[in-house]
């Protein structure tokens, strides 16, 4: 539910959490996100770093610049100044990134889960079977068939937590249980609404459905796209999942390893709300990629 | 160039063609569709239909109700109030169109012209000598690796001409010479630097590179997408072409011809020039995807 | 009362057309189509009480051959297609009735080249985009989306016609069998890309008409073209050949120069493309096209934007009851 005013909470002594709601809904996210930008416009004085989520907004501050009650004011006044959901319009980059969908990476990795840890059917089959597709090649054309939004930047280095744009390509499926121990990476995994891609081969409990031979981040700046950044993805960002097959994978792959891979971003477009709720609600709800 | 006054050429006793400049140029084409809009919302009466191209636009008026030179100068007139290219922004829906390169129904196509007319080399060849290309998959890459803008719709019902917005992604192609007599419906064109989806079954003279199975133009309007208008696409919009194999073409052509084919479209975000032209400043020009 | 027409034989090209066709989807690629001479058109209809826009036939160089299976009220204007009903001399420029189970045959079009038959009512095809009239290559409009084909049926509305009214003498265009042609032209839009010899040589020429002509272009034959400097100093988005221009949109009349040949772009034309147009006929001209023939002669005549809109106004004068005696 979207509270009637956000709430402030602080945050230990250099911390505010503004929470404009308390559910998954893509609004709450609009709206932190816009205040996110509107912190970096406004170039608040004492303000530090922003962390957006689904629903809410933690602002780093500098106590010595400006005090949590004059924060508090200064949220309330950008705050006011986004007018309604509807009259948000974001800078939003929209990312093209390649995926193998039903990979043998990722099926290798279910497999061993299964042996070691628990037995599970294919991770794209059960996502396919509790969302009542047909397929698990459906699953992936429906995954490929939206924009996704990056509602945050989170967990582990460039780990983008996204949302499908197009309400008929929402995906939904319950999180292993127990998680992995290990997960490849640049595998593209699904879990309660959301999606993601996993930049560490480390833990992880979405159910994996492709994989990616893009890196999305970068400690060493090697590839051109990471020239001015260590992370590829902001929040706000798309991304557009390209499906490619093993060949393709392949050469990608291998230009990445070469250093000469060209990511495919496109950086001209506003995303605005209210053209986006104007759209959904414009959706013949029965169709189906 | 663009031109510091715009001309207006007689057509007859009931068009003019107005005419902002003579080249190929995205700025160009920008403010002959911005143009076109803020004259279609004046609603001069008198003005009946409005025809934007390339770096043109040709007017049908009825001069009983407007003469010449009034129509002229009310033009004008608007065109001296659009306010700067750089702020110009504009909603652009991006359609996802499916494309299997290189396939058996323009090869068939090939075949026959060089069977009943005259022998040519096989188009996507010409493509990847002429542009310098690895080869056939490089070619589907650049094909599908940028957005186009739809340029100008006409010559035929439906029949849209793209150009890449991204730079490094425009090919050239020479064209048929002479023509076919017949172009599959669905064929993926090239000829100049303008790409194009056949929207029915026509003569055509450009070098065809691909098929798609999804109709841009319904003249029964079974298709969902086709409720409305009989064609796809407008100036503006956007198109984005990804590579599908066999498999997944058979597919979708199955799904079009039962009739319940879902158009992939996206309709939320705003084309912005000035973004669009500090994108164009970060491109690395000598980098190919 | 509604009836129906029998195709018995569908003659050449036989299409449904009203007037003045279709607006509002240029811009998507749809030509206006409807009839090719509107003057002839629309007095057809006047004819039989209908309003000057009903939906009719237009007939090329050979009609149709049709069974009526009411009583109507018919006229047919336009070219002389020797008639008959029910084997007897029908009369051109006049309302007739016709009986029910009549037959009205068609021959070869002797003096000009297209007729047009207006029914009492109006027939009655379904609206596509806005419009009844045919645009066949795309297969929109008319009915089921083509010319007329042998053994079809087309539904006319109810209507109250009265027989026996004709067309005044001097309201009526001149259809003659001279073979030679004066064509108004306005000079533009691409005039400039076009050296002054050649404006001079193209107004002063004889132009022949081609065989390969229909309701998209009218090809013509004749002399060179002297292009302008400008014509081959240009950017190479335009076109290697002089004619070669950036796409643009095309004005219906436009004479559109395809390296050599001149076409003139009508009813059916495409709406844009990348050749030049250093002239453009008129509206008012445009009856002189439909009426004339492969290996007729035109030359043109050049005239103002305003001039040939006032030619306009005069022939729209015509097409009035008060041109019925």
């Amino acid at each position: 539910m979207k509270f009637d005013q956000p709430k402030y909470l602080p945050g230990g002594d250099h911390f505010i959490l503004v929470q404009f709601g308390d559910d998954a809904s893509i609004d709450l996210n609009f709206m932190a996100l816009g205040l996110t930008a509107a912190l970096k416009e406004d170039a608040t004085k004492g303000v530090v770093d922003t962390n957006p989520s689904y629903n809410s907004l933690i602002v780093e501050y500098e106590s010595d610049d400006i005090s949590y009650a004059d924060l508090k004011i200064e949220l309330a006044r950008l705050i006011s100044g986004l007018g309604s959901v509807e009259d948000l319009e974001l800078e939003s980059r929209l990312a093209y990134l390649p995926a193998m969908y039903l990979d043998p990476w990722t099926r290798d990795c279910v497999a061993d889960y299964s042996e070691k840890i628990a037995p599970r059917d294919y991770d794209p089959d059960f996502v396919a079977e509790v969302n009542g597709f047909e397929d698990a090649k459906q699953l992936a054309r429906i995954h490929s068939g939206t924009e996704h939004w990056v509602v945050a930047v989170c967990s582990t280095p460039g780990l983008p937590l996204m949302r499908a744009l197009d309400p008929r390509c929402a995906i939904t499926s319950p999180k292993y249980n127990p998680p992995r121990t290990w997960t490849t990476l640049g595998a593209i995994g699904v879990g309660g609404l959301s999606s993601s891609i996993y930049t560490t081969p480390g833990p992880g409990g979405y159910n994996l459905i492709g994989r990616t031979p893009v890196p999305l981040w970068d400690p060493q700046q090697r590839l051109p796209v990471f020239k001015d950044r260590v992370v590829l993805l902001d929040a706000a960002d798309r991304v557009k999942f390209v499906p490619i097959g093993e060949e393709e994978f392949e050469y990608i792959e291998a230009r990445v390893a070469d250093g000469s891979y060209e990511f495919n971003i496109t950086a001209y477009q506003r995303f605005s709300v209210g053209a986006y709720k104007k759209w959904v609600a414009s959706l013949n709800q029965d169709g189906r990629f | 160039m663009i031109y510091d006054e715009p001309k207006f050429l007689p057509g007859g006793d009931r068009f003019i063609e107005m005419e902002l400049g003579d080249e190929l140029n995205f700025d160009l084409n920008f403010l002959v569709h911005s143009l076109s809009a803020k004259i279609r919302e004046a609603e001069i009466a008198g003005l009946i239909e409005l025809l934007p191209n390339m770096a043109s636009i040709v007017i049908s008026y009825d001069p009983d109700l407007i003469s010449f030179a009034d129509l002229k100068s009310e033009i004008l007139s608007h065109y001296r109030n659009m306010g700067s290219l750089e702020d110009m922004e504009l909603l652009s829906p991006i359609y996802y169109i499916p494309v299997l390169y290189c396939d058996h129904v323009t090869r068939a196509c090939w075949e026959d012209y060089c069977a009943k007319i005259t022998e040519k080399e096989y188009d996507s060849d010409i493509l990847v000598k002429l542009n310098d290309l690895d080869g056939y998959a490089q070619l589907a890459r650049i094909h599908s690796g940028t957005e186009y803008w739809v340029a100008a719709l006409g010559f035929y019902p439906g029949l849209a001409s793209l150009i890449a917005l991204d730079p490094r992604c425009r090919l050239t192609a020479p064209k048929y010479n002479p023509p076919r007599t017949w172009t599959a419906k669905g064929t993926i064109g090239y000829g100049g630097s303008v790409t194009c989806v056949y929207p029915a079954n026509t003569p055509g003279g450009y070098q065809m590179i691909g098929h798609t199975p999804v109709p841009v133009c319904d003249i029964e309007q079974s298709l969902p997408a086709f409720k409305q208008d009989l064609a796809l696409l407008r100036p503006g919009d956007r198109v984005r072409f990804f590579p599908v194999g066999r498999e997944e073409y058979d597919y979708i052509e199955s799904r079009v011809t039962a009739g319940d084919y879902v158009h992939n479209v996206a309709h939320y975000a705003k084309f912005s020039i000035r973004a669009y032209h500090e994108w164009l400043g970060t491109l690395d020009m000598k980098e190919r995807f | 009362m509604a009836l129906n027409i029998d195709v018995i034989k569908a003659g050449l090209e036989t299409s449904v057309q009203d007037f003045p066709g279709r607006y509002g989807f240029w811009e998507q690629g749809f030509p206006p189509s409807g009839p090719f001479d509107m003057w002839s058109f629309r007095l057809a209809n006047i004819l039989v009480g209908n309003a000057p826009e009903a939906a009719g036939l237009e007939c090329q160089f050979m009609g149709p051959t049709l069974k009526f299976s009411d009583d109507c009220v018919i006229a047919f204007t336009g070219a002389e297609m020797n008639a008959t009903l029910d084997g007897e001399t029908f009369p051109m420029w006049e309302s007739v009735a016709v009986a029910a189970g009549q037959t009205l045959a068609c021959g070869f079009a002797s003096v000009g080249a297209r007729a047009y038959l207006a029914v009492s009512g109006g027939i009655e095809v379904p609206q596509v985009l806005g419009a009844r009239a045919t645009f066949h290559m795309a297969g929109v409009g008319g009915l089921e989306g083509h010319a007329l084909k042998d053994g079809q049926s087309i539904a006319v509305n109810g209507g109250a016609g009265v027989p026996g009214r004709k067309v005044k003498q001097d309201c009526r265009p001149k259809i003659a069998n001279g073979k030679q042609w004066q064509i108004e032209v306005v000079q533009g839009p691409n005039d400039d890309w076009i050296a002054e010899e050649g404006i001079e040589r193209f107004l002063e020429s004889e132009w022949k008409l081609q065989a390969r002509s229909n309701r998209t272009g009218y090809r013509l034959e004749g002399p060179e073209w002297i292009f302008a400097d400008k014509a081959s100093s240009k950017g190479p988005e335009h076109g290697e050949h002089p004619s070669n221009i950036l796409d643009h949109g095309y004005p219906v009349g436009s004479i559109n120069l395809c390296g050599q040949t001149p076409i003139i772009l009508v009813n059916d034309a495409p709406s844009a493309g990348g050749f030049i147009n250093p002239f453009t006929v008129p509206s008012a001209a445009f009856w002189k096209l439909a009426q004339s023939k492969p290996n007729d002669i035109y030359r043109f005549n050049r005239v103002s934007v305003e001039e040939a809109q006032e030619m306009r106004r005069g022939i729209d004068g015509l097409c009035v009851e008060d041109s019925i005696e």
